[in-house]
């Protein structure tokens, strides 16, 4: 059974050192919530570097190359037309589908990549939603999130209020 | 948060004016900016939804007429086969192209003064780019048939034509439709979660909450965010400057003289930012003052886009300056009689609104107290969407009536379907602006928190490390 710890913080650099303190302690999963992109944060939980553009480049040359396939096949193979005596398979004349196709393949990936994969979306619910004042964590609230053992929880709630937490609650997960 | 409240003297002259007035705090920012979508509605929105409401029915009756009589009730004939249909499309495409610039490049740049136009000039892609596809759909005759366009594996085994320049626009259209969306949405996610936490009916707080996805700013979400969000940029840059050399290869790989030119393909993408960024600047303008964005769009931001449409100005008079060179330096009759042509020919007085409005107009920003000054630049603005639009003419119908064998010439007249279509267009346009105004947030909130908290961090430093700090870091705000 696990519990979610959650922590206010009135300020960026005490929100940082909090998560710092947490992760070296350990035996919790740890995030920070924030209505804009911290500075430090990745740094302060750990994170490694996102394989997003990885995605995104694989997405592009599969684009691409089926984007040309598609005309060769189309028109240099299956139903070879002669207009204005261009060879079937002319290259230059497929560059700009093959160039949109593989942008478009791209943008794909990252979007739905995004959504689905890497954040698990569409989660309308989550146990942090439980907590009203949680709803700051969109507009000026600094908030850490702690997911631990049902046990560990009010030991986790003690070292947060600690470390300066304006507010700390703890929400059980099955809730 | 002492230094909120504290201002720093600037003395840098290349600081004119700030990109953020004041630094308020994130819940006034938020609730400012969110005013226009929980506030009460605004008297005048609701005059200008109803007027443009009415425009937007002629449209629709246009578009009614058109297909169920048939494009018979157009002016077009041969041989001016495409007249106002891709003369408007050209000239749609074009204007939503400033929205990716905007957004895209000038991220790509770190331009700070992006921030607060940026979802604006999205949306503006957007809904142009939706007015822009209609055109060549209703055009082709059987509109209902428009998906004989897209290759599929038919019965008939018959594929479109790939090696033919009006496959290619019906791939970028819809691939600058779909990513231009994407990338939009994608930015709108944590707003739409600020929306779903600020809302204050429980319906609101229901529908953002699905529209966001569940979004909960964390850090792990906005890692993967930032960068899905740069790249989307990057994809965007290449493929704005291709979606417009595209549609120009719909004229430029013909043989017409006035169409088979090199230089088309960026004098058009340079004239779709000169249109796009005067079509912020006229949907800009007003919303600001209706919807008191001053203290986020600043006279810095209007002043940084009169510079941008004075330089992109310049690029397109170089295109009519270069086209009448190569016209003479040809030494080809029809292609010199083509220019003469909309000199002097039955259409002058659409050309010489395109030279007034393209090429004299944008001087004016030259001089900085008239980039100041939002009438002007509101004028100049809307001159210039004229003008853009006139020369989109002149160059698509005007050129069809005159071509190589004198006894093929005959000149074009819109009839009123054609004028609805356009007028009407633009209504429709201004409608689903003034939906996304009521209903979305305009400006990007956790962008502009953001960018407070690099401004602060600089005033911070200034305040601290003297006169010489404070200019490097104003230099990196420029």
């Amino acid at each position: 059974m696990k519990s979610y710890v959650l922590g206010e913080f009135g300020a960026e650099a005490a929100l940082l050192d909090a998560a710092r303190t947490l992760r070296a302690r350990g035996g919790a999963t740890l995030d920070l919530h924030s209505p804009y992109p911290l500075h430090g944060a990745e740094e302060a939980l750990g994170l490694r570097k996102s394989t997003v553009p990885l995605v995104a480049l694989v997405a592009g040359i599969t684009g691409a190359v089926s984007g040309y396939l598609l005309q060769w096949y189309t028109v240099g193979y299956a139903w070879p037309l002669n207009v204005g005596n261009r060879p079937p398979h002319s290259a230059p004349a497929f560059i700009p589908v093959t160039f949109e196709l593989g942008v478009l393949f791209s943008a794909l990936a990252i979007f739905v990549g995004l959504l689905a994969v890497y954040f698990g979306f569409p989660r309308v619910h989550h146990p942090v939603f439980e907590v009203e004042a949680f709803r700051s964590a969109s507009i000026d609230g600094l908030w850490l999130s702690a997911e631990v053992e049902a046990g560990d929880a009010d030991a986790v709630a003690a070292e947060l209020r600690r470390l300066g937490a304006r507010l700390v609650s703890v929400v059980p997960e099955g809730k | 948060m002492t230094t909120a409240t504290k201002t720093i003297e600037r003395v840098d002259p290349l600081e004119t004016s700030p990109v953020l007035v004041g630094r308020p705090d994130d819940r006034a920012l938020t609730d400012s900016l969110l005013e226009p979508v929980l506030g009460p509605t605004k008297k005048g929105w609701l005059v200008m939804l109803v007027l443009f409401g009415g425009g937007m029915a002629f449209w629709l009756l246009s578009l009614y007429m058109t297909l169920f009589v048939g494009i018979g009730v157009w002016g077009n004939n041969i041989p001016v086969a495409w007249a106002y249909d891709i003369t408007n499309f050209v000239w749609w495409i074009g204007i939503g192209h400033a929205g990716t610039l905007i957004s895209a490049i000038l991220l790509l740049f770190q331009q700070k003064w992006r921030t607060s136009i940026n979802r604006f000039a999205e949306a503006m892609t957007l809904f142009a780019v939706a007015m822009a596809g209609a055109y060549p759909v209703i055009h082709l005759g059987r509109p209902w048939l428009f998906w004989w366009l897209i290759p599929y594996p038919a019965t008939t085994q018959l594929w479109p034509n790939f090696k033919s320049a009006l496959p290619w626009d019906v791939f970028a259209i819809s691939t600058y439709a779909t990513v231009s969306f994407l990338f939009w949405y994608l930015g709108l996610i944590p707003d739409l979660a600020t929306l779903r936490d600020a809302a204050r009916t429980r319906a609101q707080r229901v529908v953002y909450g699905i529209m966001s996805f569940g979004w909960r700013g964390s850090a792990r979400h906005w890692q993967h965010w930032r960068i899905g969000y740069l790249l989307m940029a990057g994809l965007s840059t290449p493929l704005v400057v291709s979606v417009h050399t595209i549609v120009s290869f719909d004229f430029a790989i013909s043989q017409l003289p006035g169409w088979h030119t090199t230089i088309f393909p960026p004098y058009f993408v340079a004239g779709a930012i000169f249109s796009g960024f005067a079509m912020v600047m006229t949907l800009m303008i007003p919303a600001r003052k209706v919807f008191k964005f001053e203290h986020v769009v600043t006279a810095r931001h209007l002043d940084n886009m009169a510079k941008v449409i004075l330089a992109t100005g310049l690029m397109v008079t170089y295109g009519y300056v270069m086209e009448w060179f190569i016209a003479w330096y040809s030494g080809s009759e029809a292609e010199w009689f083509a220019f003469y042509n909309r000199v002097v020919g039955d259409y002058k007085l659409v050309y010489a609104m395109q030279i007034f409005c393209n090429v004299v107009a944008p001087q004016v920003f030259w001089v900085p107290a008239l980039r100041r000054n939002v009438m002007v630049l509101f004028l100049v603005s809307v001159l210039v969407n004229f003008g853009m639009w006139a020369e989109r003419f002149v160059i698509i119908a005007v050129t069809l009536t005159r071509d190589f064998i004198p006894g093929s010439w005959a000149n074009y007249t819109p009839t009123w379907v054609d004028w609805g279509l356009l007028f009407g267009s633009m209504s429709t346009f201004a409608v689903l602006f003034l939906l996304f105004l009521r209903f979305l947030p305009a400006i990007p909130i956790s962008e502009v928190k953001e960018l407070r908290r690099e401004l602060e961090h600089q005033d911070h430093h200034a305040a601290q490390g003297g006169q010489a700090v404070a200019r490097g870091a104003h230099a990196e705000r420029a």
